[in-house]
Protein backbone atom coordinates (compact mmCIF):
# COMPACT_ATOMS: atom_id res chain seq x y z
CA UNK A 1 0.00 0.00 0.00
CA UNK A 2 1.28 3.31 -1.12
CA UNK A 3 1.43 6.12 1.33
CA UNK A 4 -1.11 8.72 0.53
CA UNK A 5 -0.83 11.78 2.41
CA UNK A 6 -3.09 14.60 1.25
CA UNK A 7 -0.78 17.60 0.51
CA UNK A 8 -3.10 21.58 0.45
CA UNK A 9 -1.48 24.42 -0.98
CA UNK A 10 -2.51 27.79 -0.81
CA UNK A 11 -2.46 31.06 -2.75
CA UNK A 12 0.77 31.61 -3.56
CA UNK A 13 0.55 34.83 -6.01
CA UNK A 14 -1.58 37.09 -5.02
CA UNK A 15 -2.60 39.39 -7.97
CA UNK A 16 -4.71 38.31 -10.61
CA UNK A 17 -2.10 38.80 -13.34
CA UNK A 18 0.65 36.43 -11.57
CA UNK A 19 -0.30 33.29 -12.68
CA UNK A 20 -1.98 30.47 -10.17
CA UNK A 21 -1.82 27.99 -7.64
CA UNK A 22 -4.88 26.52 -6.69
CA UNK A 23 -5.32 24.78 -2.90
CA UNK A 24 -5.50 21.31 -4.59
CA UNK A 25 -4.82 18.09 -2.96
CA UNK A 26 -2.51 15.64 -4.59
CA UNK A 27 -0.80 12.26 -4.00
CA UNK A 28 2.46 12.01 -2.95
CA UNK A 29 4.64 9.07 -2.42
CA UNK A 30 8.08 8.53 -0.71
CA UNK A 31 10.46 8.20 -3.07
CA UNK A 32 11.60 4.67 -2.97
CA UNK A 33 7.89 4.31 -3.85
CA UNK A 34 7.85 6.11 -7.36
CA UNK A 35 6.50 4.40 -10.49
CA UNK A 36 6.59 5.75 -13.51
CA UNK A 37 3.61 8.04 -14.95
CA UNK A 38 3.46 7.28 -18.46
CA UNK A 39 4.70 4.36 -20.24
CA UNK A 40 4.70 4.01 -23.82
CA UNK A 41 6.00 0.91 -25.86
CA UNK A 42 6.39 0.67 -29.87
CA UNK A 43 3.59 2.50 -30.21
CA UNK A 44 2.78 2.73 -33.95
CA UNK A 45 0.36 4.61 -35.80
CA UNK A 46 -0.25 5.30 -39.59
CA UNK A 47 -2.68 7.28 -41.31
CA UNK A 48 -3.12 5.82 -45.12
CA UNK A 49 0.04 5.51 -45.96
CA UNK A 50 1.52 8.09 -43.53
CA UNK A 51 3.32 6.88 -40.95
CA UNK A 52 2.43 9.30 -37.98
CA UNK A 53 4.62 7.14 -35.32
CA UNK A 54 7.14 4.77 -36.36
CA UNK A 55 7.70 2.97 -32.98
CA UNK A 56 7.72 5.23 -29.85
CA UNK A 57 9.20 3.84 -26.43
CA UNK A 58 9.24 6.24 -23.29
CA UNK A 59 8.95 6.27 -20.33
CA UNK A 60 7.83 9.28 -17.95
CA UNK A 61 9.25 9.40 -14.58
CA UNK A 62 6.51 10.30 -11.39
CA UNK A 63 6.44 13.95 -11.46
CA UNK A 64 9.25 14.40 -13.76
CA UNK A 65 9.05 17.71 -16.67
CA UNK A 66 9.37 16.39 -19.76
CA UNK A 67 9.75 18.33 -22.54
CA UNK A 68 8.77 16.86 -26.14
CA UNK A 69 10.09 19.00 -29.18
CA UNK A 70 10.43 18.13 -32.98
CA UNK A 71 9.08 19.98 -36.63
CA UNK A 72 5.74 20.14 -37.06
CA UNK A 73 4.25 16.86 -38.61
CA UNK A 74 6.77 14.99 -36.77
CA UNK A 75 3.95 12.86 -34.87
CA UNK A 76 3.84 14.68 -31.43
CA UNK A 77 0.32 15.51 -31.00
CA UNK A 78 -0.84 11.84 -32.66
CA UNK A 79 1.36 10.70 -29.59
CA UNK A 80 -0.13 13.44 -27.00
CA UNK A 81 -3.77 11.89 -28.22
CA UNK A 82 -2.45 8.49 -28.20
CA UNK A 83 -2.02 9.17 -24.46
CA UNK A 84 -5.69 10.04 -24.08
CA UNK A 85 -7.33 7.91 -26.32
CA UNK A 86 -8.17 10.30 -28.53
CA UNK A 87 -5.71 8.47 -31.48
CA UNK A 88 -6.02 4.50 -31.43
CA UNK A 89 -2.31 2.89 -32.09
CA UNK A 90 -2.12 0.07 -34.63
CA UNK A 91 0.57 -1.48 -32.40
CA UNK A 92 2.49 -0.72 -29.22
CA UNK A 93 0.68 0.46 -25.76
CA UNK A 94 0.57 3.23 -23.34
CA UNK A 95 -0.17 2.77 -19.82
CA UNK A 96 -0.54 5.88 -17.69
CA UNK A 97 0.45 5.14 -14.05
CA UNK A 98 0.11 1.40 -14.49
CA UNK A 99 -3.24 1.14 -16.47
CA UNK A 100 -3.26 0.45 -20.39
CA UNK A 101 -4.94 3.42 -22.18
CA UNK A 102 -6.49 1.05 -24.67
CA UNK A 103 -8.07 -1.36 -22.23
CA UNK A 104 -8.45 0.32 -18.73
CA UNK A 105 -9.63 3.55 -20.52
CA UNK A 106 -11.75 5.08 -17.56
CA UNK A 107 -8.96 4.57 -14.52
CA UNK A 108 -5.80 5.77 -17.05
CA UNK A 109 -8.10 9.03 -18.11
CA UNK A 110 -8.59 9.55 -14.38
CA UNK A 111 -4.96 10.68 -13.84
CA UNK A 112 -4.51 13.00 -17.60
CA UNK A 113 -5.57 16.48 -17.85
CA UNK A 114 -4.85 17.71 -21.48
CA UNK A 115 -4.61 21.04 -23.00
CA UNK A 116 -4.57 20.59 -26.62
CA UNK A 117 -2.60 22.38 -29.41
CA UNK A 118 -6.54 23.39 -31.48
CA UNK A 119 -8.78 25.05 -29.51
CA UNK A 120 -11.58 22.66 -28.36
CA UNK A 121 -14.05 24.53 -26.05
CA UNK A 122 -17.57 24.28 -26.62
CA UNK A 123 -19.01 26.75 -28.43
CA UNK A 124 -22.42 26.71 -26.75
CA UNK A 125 -21.25 27.14 -22.78
CA UNK A 126 -20.18 30.50 -20.82
CA UNK A 127 -16.74 29.79 -19.93
CA UNK A 128 -17.72 29.50 -15.86
CA UNK A 129 -19.74 26.61 -16.85
CA UNK A 130 -17.28 25.15 -19.15
CA UNK A 131 -14.95 24.59 -15.68
CA UNK A 132 -17.78 23.32 -13.49
CA UNK A 133 -18.69 20.87 -15.93
CA UNK A 134 -15.51 19.90 -16.56
CA UNK A 135 -14.68 19.15 -12.58
CA UNK A 136 -17.78 17.23 -12.65
CA UNK A 137 -16.77 14.93 -15.08
CA UNK A 138 -14.22 14.01 -12.71
CA UNK A 139 -16.31 13.32 -10.48
CA UNK A 140 -15.88 16.91 -8.37
CA UNK A 141 -19.55 17.94 -6.45
CA UNK A 142 -20.99 20.75 -7.67
CA UNK A 143 -20.30 23.25 -4.90
CA UNK A 144 -16.75 22.19 -5.69
CA UNK A 145 -16.10 22.07 -8.60
CA UNK A 146 -17.76 25.87 -8.74
CA UNK A 147 -15.32 27.05 -6.01
CA UNK A 148 -11.88 25.48 -8.24
CA UNK A 149 -13.90 27.15 -11.15
CA UNK A 150 -13.89 30.49 -9.22
CA UNK A 151 -10.43 30.06 -8.30
CA UNK A 152 -8.93 29.27 -11.35
CA UNK A 153 -10.80 31.63 -13.66
CA UNK A 154 -8.99 34.23 -11.09
CA UNK A 155 -5.96 32.96 -11.10
CA UNK A 156 -5.83 33.06 -14.88
CA UNK A 157 -7.36 35.90 -15.23
CA UNK A 158 -10.38 35.04 -17.28
CA UNK A 159 -13.09 35.97 -14.15
CA UNK A 160 -14.38 38.89 -15.72
CA UNK A 161 -15.24 36.79 -18.59
CA UNK A 162 -16.51 34.15 -16.85
CA UNK A 163 -20.00 34.67 -18.51
CA UNK A 164 -18.90 34.90 -22.30
CA UNK A 165 -18.67 32.00 -24.60
CA UNK A 166 -15.02 31.14 -26.12
CA UNK A 167 -15.51 34.07 -29.16
CA UNK A 168 -15.21 36.57 -26.77
CA UNK A 169 -11.43 35.34 -25.59
CA UNK A 170 -8.65 36.49 -27.46
CA UNK A 171 -6.11 33.40 -28.58
CA UNK A 172 -4.09 33.76 -25.52
CA UNK A 173 -7.17 34.10 -23.27
CA UNK A 174 -8.25 30.42 -25.02
CA UNK A 175 -5.19 29.35 -24.42
CA UNK A 176 -5.24 30.12 -20.50
CA UNK A 177 -8.88 28.61 -20.40
CA UNK A 178 -8.15 24.99 -21.81
CA UNK A 179 -5.05 25.22 -19.29
CA UNK A 180 -7.55 26.16 -16.36
CA UNK A 181 -9.99 23.21 -17.67
CA UNK A 182 -7.12 21.16 -17.15
CA UNK A 183 -6.76 21.50 -14.06
CA UNK A 184 -10.01 21.03 -12.83
CA UNK A 185 -9.38 17.21 -12.39
CA UNK A 186 -6.50 18.00 -10.37
CA UNK A 187 -4.39 15.28 -12.85
CA UNK A 188 -1.28 13.68 -11.87
CA UNK A 189 -0.20 14.26 -15.15
CA UNK A 190 -0.59 17.44 -17.09
CA UNK A 191 -0.26 17.35 -20.85
CA UNK A 192 0.70 20.56 -22.35
CA UNK A 193 0.64 20.85 -26.38
CA UNK A 194 1.86 24.01 -27.43
CA UNK A 195 0.39 26.16 -24.00
CA UNK A 196 2.58 29.04 -24.54
CA UNK A 197 1.50 29.92 -28.36
CA UNK A 198 0.07 32.75 -28.46
CA UNK A 199 0.66 34.24 -25.32
CA UNK A 200 2.33 37.23 -25.06
CA UNK A 201 6.53 37.36 -23.16
CA UNK A 202 4.71 37.83 -19.69
CA UNK A 203 3.00 35.83 -19.52
CA UNK A 204 4.43 33.22 -20.74
CA UNK A 205 7.25 33.76 -17.94
CA UNK A 206 4.30 33.68 -15.34
CA UNK A 207 3.10 30.61 -17.28
CA UNK A 208 6.44 28.71 -16.47
CA UNK A 209 6.58 29.84 -13.41
CA UNK A 210 2.98 28.44 -12.19
CA UNK A 211 4.51 25.00 -14.63
CA UNK A 212 7.39 24.85 -12.02
CA UNK A 213 5.18 25.27 -8.66
CA UNK A 214 3.04 22.34 -10.36
CA UNK A 215 6.36 20.72 -10.35
CA UNK A 216 6.76 21.27 -6.28
CA UNK A 217 3.67 19.26 -6.08
CA UNK A 218 4.96 15.69 -8.19
CA UNK A 219 2.83 16.18 -10.92
CA UNK A 220 4.12 14.64 -14.10
CA UNK A 221 4.03 17.31 -17.04
CA UNK A 222 4.45 16.90 -20.25
CA UNK A 223 4.88 19.82 -22.39
CA UNK A 224 5.31 20.09 -26.34
CA UNK A 225 6.25 23.78 -27.49
CA UNK A 226 7.84 25.29 -30.04
CA UNK A 227 10.16 27.58 -27.64
CA UNK A 228 13.02 26.15 -27.35
CA UNK A 229 14.13 28.20 -24.52
CA UNK A 230 11.20 27.00 -22.62
CA UNK A 231 12.34 23.18 -23.34
CA UNK A 232 15.63 24.27 -22.34
CA UNK A 233 15.10 26.15 -18.80
CA UNK A 234 12.50 24.45 -17.72
CA UNK A 235 12.71 20.74 -18.65
CA UNK A 236 14.13 17.36 -16.35
CA UNK A 237 14.54 15.50 -19.81
CA UNK A 238 13.80 16.38 -23.47
CA UNK A 239 12.73 13.89 -26.34
CA UNK A 240 13.11 15.04 -29.72
CA UNK A 241 10.60 12.93 -32.08
CA UNK A 242 11.36 13.21 -36.13
CA UNK A 243 9.32 11.22 -38.55
CA UNK A 244 7.45 9.28 -35.69
CA UNK A 245 10.55 8.25 -33.65
CA UNK A 246 12.26 9.39 -30.72
CA UNK A 247 15.46 10.48 -32.07
CA UNK A 248 17.21 11.82 -28.79
CA UNK A 249 16.07 11.43 -25.42
CA UNK A 250 18.03 12.87 -22.58
CA UNK A 251 18.28 15.60 -20.21
CA UNK A 252 18.94 19.53 -21.97
CA UNK A 253 22.79 19.53 -21.15
CA UNK A 254 23.31 15.82 -21.98
CA UNK A 255 21.58 16.39 -25.52
CA UNK A 256 23.79 19.53 -25.44
CA UNK A 257 27.02 17.97 -25.09
CA UNK A 258 26.14 15.15 -26.87
CA UNK A 259 24.86 17.12 -29.83
CA UNK A 260 25.82 20.73 -30.48
CA UNK A 261 29.56 20.43 -30.59
CA UNK A 262 29.21 23.72 -33.52
CA UNK A 263 27.20 25.93 -34.55
CA UNK A 264 25.19 25.36 -37.73
CA UNK A 265 23.15 27.40 -39.63
CA UNK A 266 19.39 26.11 -40.82
CA UNK A 267 17.77 25.94 -44.16
CA UNK A 268 17.02 29.97 -43.71
CA UNK A 269 20.69 30.60 -43.40
CA UNK A 270 20.33 31.96 -40.20
CA UNK A 271 23.25 31.17 -37.72
CA UNK A 272 22.48 29.10 -34.23
CA UNK A 273 24.35 29.41 -31.32
CA UNK A 274 26.21 26.33 -30.54
CA UNK A 275 25.99 25.36 -27.06
CA UNK A 276 22.38 25.45 -27.25
CA UNK A 277 19.28 22.83 -27.23
CA UNK A 278 18.40 24.48 -30.46
CA UNK A 279 21.42 23.59 -32.40
CA UNK A 280 20.90 19.99 -30.87
CA UNK A 281 17.18 20.19 -32.56
CA UNK A 282 18.78 21.29 -35.66
CA UNK A 283 21.99 18.91 -36.03
CA UNK A 284 19.44 16.13 -35.62
CA UNK A 285 16.64 17.34 -37.76
CA UNK A 286 18.68 19.39 -40.42
CA UNK A 287 15.61 22.35 -38.89
CA UNK A 288 14.82 24.75 -36.63
CA UNK A 289 11.58 24.89 -34.35
CA UNK A 290 11.40 28.65 -34.89
CA UNK A 291 11.44 28.62 -38.39
CA UNK A 292 8.76 27.09 -38.83
CA UNK A 293 6.67 28.98 -36.54
CA UNK A 294 7.23 32.11 -37.56
CA UNK B 1 -22.62 1.28 -13.15
CA UNK B 2 -23.47 4.76 -13.87
CA UNK B 3 -20.83 7.16 -11.44
CA UNK B 4 -24.24 10.50 -10.78
CA UNK B 5 -21.71 13.24 -10.62
CA UNK B 6 -19.99 12.58 -14.06
CA UNK B 7 -23.14 11.85 -15.32
CA UNK B 8 -25.38 14.18 -13.90
CA UNK B 9 -22.70 16.78 -14.99
CA UNK B 10 -22.88 15.56 -18.31
CA UNK B 11 -26.99 16.07 -18.22
CA UNK B 12 -26.91 18.71 -16.72
CA UNK B 13 -24.79 20.30 -19.77
CA UNK B 14 -27.08 19.03 -22.69
CA UNK B 15 -30.01 20.27 -20.95
CA UNK B 16 -28.79 23.94 -20.61
CA UNK B 17 -26.93 23.72 -23.77
CA UNK B 18 -31.15 23.68 -25.35
CA UNK B 19 -32.26 25.90 -22.58
CA UNK B 20 -29.88 28.76 -22.72
CA UNK B 21 -31.13 28.95 -26.51
CA UNK B 22 -34.81 28.45 -25.69
CA UNK B 23 -36.39 30.89 -28.69
CA UNK B 24 -34.80 27.81 -30.85
CA UNK B 25 -35.52 25.43 -29.14
CA UNK B 26 -38.73 24.94 -27.42
CA UNK B 27 -40.72 28.19 -28.24
CA UNK B 28 -41.05 27.29 -32.16
CA UNK B 29 -42.62 23.71 -32.07
CA UNK B 30 -44.81 25.40 -29.60
CA UNK B 31 -45.80 27.85 -32.02
CA UNK B 32 -46.10 25.94 -34.86
CA UNK B 33 -48.74 23.49 -33.17
CA UNK B 34 -50.30 26.45 -32.67
CA UNK B 35 -50.98 27.34 -35.97
CA UNK B 36 -51.92 24.26 -36.64
CA UNK B 37 -55.11 23.95 -34.09
CA UNK B 38 -55.80 27.53 -35.33
CA UNK B 39 -55.76 26.35 -38.75
CA UNK B 40 -57.27 23.23 -38.41
CA UNK B 41 -59.39 23.70 -35.41
CA UNK B 42 -60.85 27.03 -36.28
CA UNK B 43 -60.83 27.57 -40.04
CA UNK B 44 -60.19 24.31 -42.50
CA UNK B 45 -61.33 21.72 -39.69
CA UNK B 46 -65.14 22.28 -39.66
CA UNK B 47 -65.43 21.81 -43.66
CA UNK B 48 -63.15 18.09 -43.01
CA UNK B 49 -65.62 15.47 -42.22
CA UNK B 50 -65.04 13.23 -38.66
CA UNK B 51 -62.28 10.37 -38.91
CA UNK B 52 -63.01 7.51 -36.57
CA UNK B 53 -65.86 9.04 -35.09
CA UNK B 54 -63.36 11.53 -34.17
CA UNK B 55 -63.53 16.01 -35.38
CA UNK B 56 -60.61 16.61 -37.57
CA UNK B 57 -58.36 18.64 -35.06
CA UNK B 58 -58.93 16.32 -32.40
CA UNK B 59 -57.97 13.49 -34.57
CA UNK B 60 -54.69 14.92 -35.98
CA UNK B 61 -53.71 16.46 -31.95
CA UNK B 62 -52.05 13.03 -31.34
CA UNK B 63 -49.84 13.51 -34.49
CA UNK B 64 -48.89 17.06 -34.00
CA UNK B 65 -47.74 15.56 -30.33
CA UNK B 66 -45.69 13.00 -31.98
CA UNK B 67 -44.41 15.24 -34.32
CA UNK B 68 -43.41 18.37 -31.89
CA UNK B 69 -41.52 15.10 -29.65
CA UNK B 70 -40.18 12.89 -32.31
CA UNK B 71 -38.52 16.43 -34.33
CA UNK B 72 -36.95 17.73 -31.35
CA UNK B 73 -35.51 14.75 -30.19
CA UNK B 74 -33.85 14.79 -33.30
CA UNK B 75 -32.45 17.57 -33.67
CA UNK B 76 -31.47 18.15 -29.93
CA UNK B 77 -29.03 15.30 -30.41
CA UNK B 78 -28.20 15.99 -34.27
CA UNK B 79 -27.20 19.75 -32.96
CA UNK B 80 -25.48 18.29 -29.79
CA UNK B 81 -23.14 16.04 -31.00
CA UNK B 82 -22.59 17.66 -34.59
CA UNK B 83 -21.62 20.81 -32.90
CA UNK B 84 -19.23 18.88 -30.20
CA UNK B 85 -17.46 17.24 -33.01
CA UNK B 86 -17.26 20.09 -35.28
CA UNK B 87 -15.73 22.45 -32.67
CA UNK B 88 -13.97 19.48 -30.88
CA UNK B 89 -15.54 19.72 -27.73
CA UNK B 90 -15.99 16.39 -27.85
CA UNK B 91 -12.57 15.90 -27.88
CA UNK B 92 -12.61 17.06 -24.44
CA UNK B 93 -15.71 14.59 -23.56
CA UNK B 94 -13.44 11.79 -24.49
CA UNK B 95 -10.48 12.43 -22.81
CA UNK B 96 -12.41 12.76 -19.53
CA UNK B 97 -12.71 9.72 -17.33
CA UNK B 98 -16.38 8.99 -18.97
CA UNK B 99 -17.86 5.64 -19.90
CA UNK B 100 -19.54 5.62 -23.55
CA UNK B 101 -22.71 4.25 -21.79
CA UNK B 102 -22.75 7.68 -19.55
CA UNK B 103 -21.61 9.66 -22.70
CA UNK B 104 -24.68 8.12 -24.81
CA UNK B 105 -27.55 8.29 -21.97
CA UNK B 106 -26.69 11.80 -21.33
CA UNK B 107 -26.74 12.65 -24.93
CA UNK B 108 -29.70 10.59 -25.54
CA UNK B 109 -31.95 12.78 -22.12
CA UNK B 110 -31.15 15.57 -23.46
CA UNK B 111 -33.00 15.15 -26.31
CA UNK B 112 -35.39 12.73 -24.13
CA UNK B 113 -36.19 15.96 -22.24
CA UNK B 114 -36.43 18.83 -24.44
CA UNK B 115 -38.83 16.05 -26.32
CA UNK B 116 -40.93 15.86 -23.70
CA UNK B 117 -40.61 19.36 -22.17
CA UNK B 118 -42.40 20.68 -25.71
CA UNK B 119 -44.67 17.45 -25.75
CA UNK B 120 -46.05 18.31 -22.44
CA UNK B 121 -46.40 22.10 -23.38
CA UNK B 122 -48.38 20.77 -26.66
CA UNK B 123 -50.16 18.83 -24.42
CA UNK B 124 -51.15 21.53 -22.33
CA UNK B 125 -52.07 23.72 -24.83
CA UNK B 126 -54.11 21.32 -26.65
CA UNK B 127 -56.21 20.14 -23.12
CA UNK B 128 -57.04 24.16 -22.61
CA UNK B 129 -57.69 25.21 -26.29
CA UNK B 130 -59.32 21.97 -26.92
CA UNK B 131 -60.55 20.60 -24.17
CA UNK B 132 -58.99 17.14 -25.67
CA UNK B 133 -58.54 14.47 -23.08
CA UNK B 134 -55.81 11.25 -22.52
CA UNK B 135 -58.13 7.98 -22.49
CA UNK B 136 -54.48 6.41 -21.20
CA UNK B 137 -52.07 8.56 -19.69
CA UNK B 138 -49.48 5.56 -18.57
CA UNK B 139 -49.79 4.45 -22.21
CA UNK B 140 -49.17 7.89 -23.41
CA UNK B 141 -46.35 8.02 -21.12
CA UNK B 142 -44.72 5.15 -23.12
CA UNK B 143 -45.48 6.36 -26.29
CA UNK B 144 -43.35 9.67 -25.11
CA UNK B 145 -40.43 8.14 -23.56
CA UNK B 146 -40.18 5.51 -26.57
CA UNK B 147 -40.84 7.64 -29.62
CA UNK B 148 -38.16 10.35 -27.71
CA UNK B 149 -35.43 7.85 -27.26
CA UNK B 150 -35.63 6.53 -30.78
CA UNK B 151 -35.11 10.12 -32.18
CA UNK B 152 -32.31 10.89 -29.92
CA UNK B 153 -30.63 7.95 -30.58
CA UNK B 154 -31.26 8.13 -34.19
CA UNK B 155 -30.22 11.94 -33.88
CA UNK B 156 -26.90 10.97 -32.46
CA UNK B 157 -26.41 8.27 -35.19
CA UNK B 158 -26.75 10.93 -37.67
CA UNK B 159 -24.41 13.31 -36.22
CA UNK B 160 -21.67 10.91 -35.76
CA UNK B 161 -22.34 9.47 -39.61
CA UNK B 162 -22.62 13.27 -41.20
CA UNK B 163 -19.60 14.79 -42.87
CA UNK B 164 -21.33 18.23 -43.61
CA UNK B 165 -23.66 20.20 -41.94
CA UNK B 166 -25.61 19.70 -45.59
CA UNK B 167 -25.48 15.88 -45.05
CA UNK B 168 -27.25 16.25 -41.70
CA UNK B 169 -29.63 18.63 -43.25
CA UNK B 170 -30.18 15.85 -46.02
CA UNK B 171 -31.27 13.32 -43.55
CA UNK B 172 -34.03 15.63 -41.64
CA UNK B 173 -35.57 17.06 -45.36
CA UNK B 174 -35.10 13.72 -47.24
CA UNK B 175 -36.26 11.04 -44.12
CA UNK B 176 -37.37 12.30 -41.17
CA UNK B 177 -39.60 15.14 -42.98
CA UNK B 178 -41.76 12.11 -45.20
CA UNK B 179 -41.39 10.48 -42.72
CA UNK B 180 -43.30 12.33 -40.32
CA UNK B 181 -45.91 13.85 -43.09
CA UNK B 182 -46.35 10.37 -44.58
CA UNK B 183 -46.53 8.75 -40.88
CA UNK B 184 -50.53 9.03 -40.74
CA UNK B 185 -50.48 12.50 -38.48
CA UNK B 186 -52.99 14.15 -40.58
CA UNK B 187 -54.89 11.15 -41.75
CA UNK B 188 -55.75 7.47 -40.85
CA UNK B 189 -54.08 4.52 -43.46
CA UNK B 190 -57.36 3.72 -43.37
CA UNK B 191 -58.18 6.20 -46.15
CA UNK B 192 -55.44 5.25 -48.55
CA UNK B 193 -55.13 2.55 -51.32
CA UNK B 194 -53.76 -0.63 -50.38
CA UNK B 195 -50.54 -0.31 -51.72
CA UNK B 196 -49.97 3.34 -49.42
CA UNK B 197 -51.40 1.11 -46.47
CA UNK B 198 -48.59 -1.05 -46.62
CA UNK B 199 -46.16 1.33 -47.61
CA UNK B 200 -47.10 2.90 -44.46
CA UNK B 201 -46.57 0.12 -42.52
CA UNK B 202 -43.20 0.00 -43.31
CA UNK B 203 -42.78 3.34 -41.45
CA UNK B 204 -42.05 3.44 -37.93
CA UNK B 205 -42.99 6.36 -37.00
CA UNK B 206 -46.61 5.37 -38.03
CA UNK B 207 -46.73 3.28 -35.19
CA UNK B 208 -45.58 6.12 -32.96
CA UNK B 209 -48.37 8.71 -34.17
CA UNK B 210 -50.94 5.28 -34.17
CA UNK B 211 -50.05 4.97 -30.27
CA UNK B 212 -50.10 8.25 -29.39
CA UNK B 213 -53.59 8.52 -30.87
CA UNK B 214 -54.81 5.29 -29.22
CA UNK B 215 -53.34 6.52 -26.08
CA UNK B 216 -55.26 9.84 -26.03
CA UNK B 217 -58.80 9.00 -27.92
CA UNK B 218 -58.68 5.34 -27.80
CA UNK B 219 -58.75 5.16 -31.58
CA UNK B 220 -55.96 3.22 -33.68
CA UNK B 221 -55.55 1.96 -37.19
CA UNK B 222 -53.32 -0.89 -35.66
CA UNK B 223 -53.01 -3.05 -32.19
CA UNK B 224 -51.57 -0.34 -29.61
CA UNK B 225 -49.45 -3.42 -28.11
CA UNK B 226 -47.88 -3.80 -31.55
CA UNK B 227 -47.32 0.24 -31.96
CA UNK B 228 -45.76 -0.44 -27.99
CA UNK B 229 -43.14 -3.02 -29.31
CA UNK B 230 -42.19 -1.35 -32.33
CA UNK B 231 -41.93 1.49 -30.76
CA UNK B 232 -39.63 -0.14 -27.64
CA UNK B 233 -37.10 -2.85 -30.13
CA UNK B 234 -36.36 0.43 -32.01
CA UNK B 235 -35.74 2.20 -29.24
CA UNK B 236 -33.41 -0.57 -27.15
CA UNK B 237 -31.81 -1.13 -30.73
CA UNK B 238 -30.89 2.56 -31.65
CA UNK B 239 -29.57 3.10 -27.97
CA UNK B 240 -27.71 -0.17 -28.31
CA UNK B 241 -26.15 1.04 -31.63
CA UNK B 242 -25.48 4.24 -29.85
CA UNK B 243 -23.13 2.58 -27.26
CA UNK B 244 -21.75 0.37 -29.92
CA UNK B 245 -20.33 3.21 -32.16
CA UNK B 246 -19.36 5.09 -28.65
CA UNK B 247 -17.34 2.20 -27.34
CA UNK B 248 -15.73 1.48 -31.06
CA UNK B 249 -15.14 5.53 -31.42
CA UNK B 250 -16.84 5.35 -34.83
CA UNK B 251 -15.65 8.57 -36.06
CA UNK B 252 -14.71 9.68 -32.73
CA UNK B 253 -11.42 8.51 -32.39
CA UNK B 254 -8.77 8.28 -35.02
Amino acid sequence: MPLSVGLQRSCLFKTVNEILFSFRTVTVKSSFEKMNAIEISGLKKSFGDVEALAGIDLTLREGEFFGLLGPNGAGKTTLINSLVGLVRPDNGSVTIFGHDIQRTPFEAKRHLGLSPQDVNINTFMPIEKILQFQGGFYGLPWGASKKQAQKLLEQFGLWDKRKGGRHQLSGGMQKRLMIARALMGSPQVLILDEPTAGLDVELRHELWTFLDALRAQKVTLLLTTHYIDEAEQLCDRVAIIHHGKIIACDTPAQLIAHHSASGVKNSKNRFVRPGSLEAVFVNLTGQTIAEEHT
Amino acid sequence: MIRWIPFASLIQQEVFRFWRLIRQTVFPPIITTLLFILIFGYSLGSRIQEISGLSYIVFIIPGLLAMGVTNNAFANTTTSIYMAIFDRSMDNLLAAPLHPFELVLAFALGGIVRAILIGLIILMVAILMLHVTVAHPLLLGLYLLGSATFFSCWGIISALRAKTWDSLATTTNFVITPMTYLGGVFYSIQLLPPLWQKISLANPLFYMVDGYRYAMTGVSDVSWNISLAITGVLSFSFFGLCIYLFRTGYRLVR
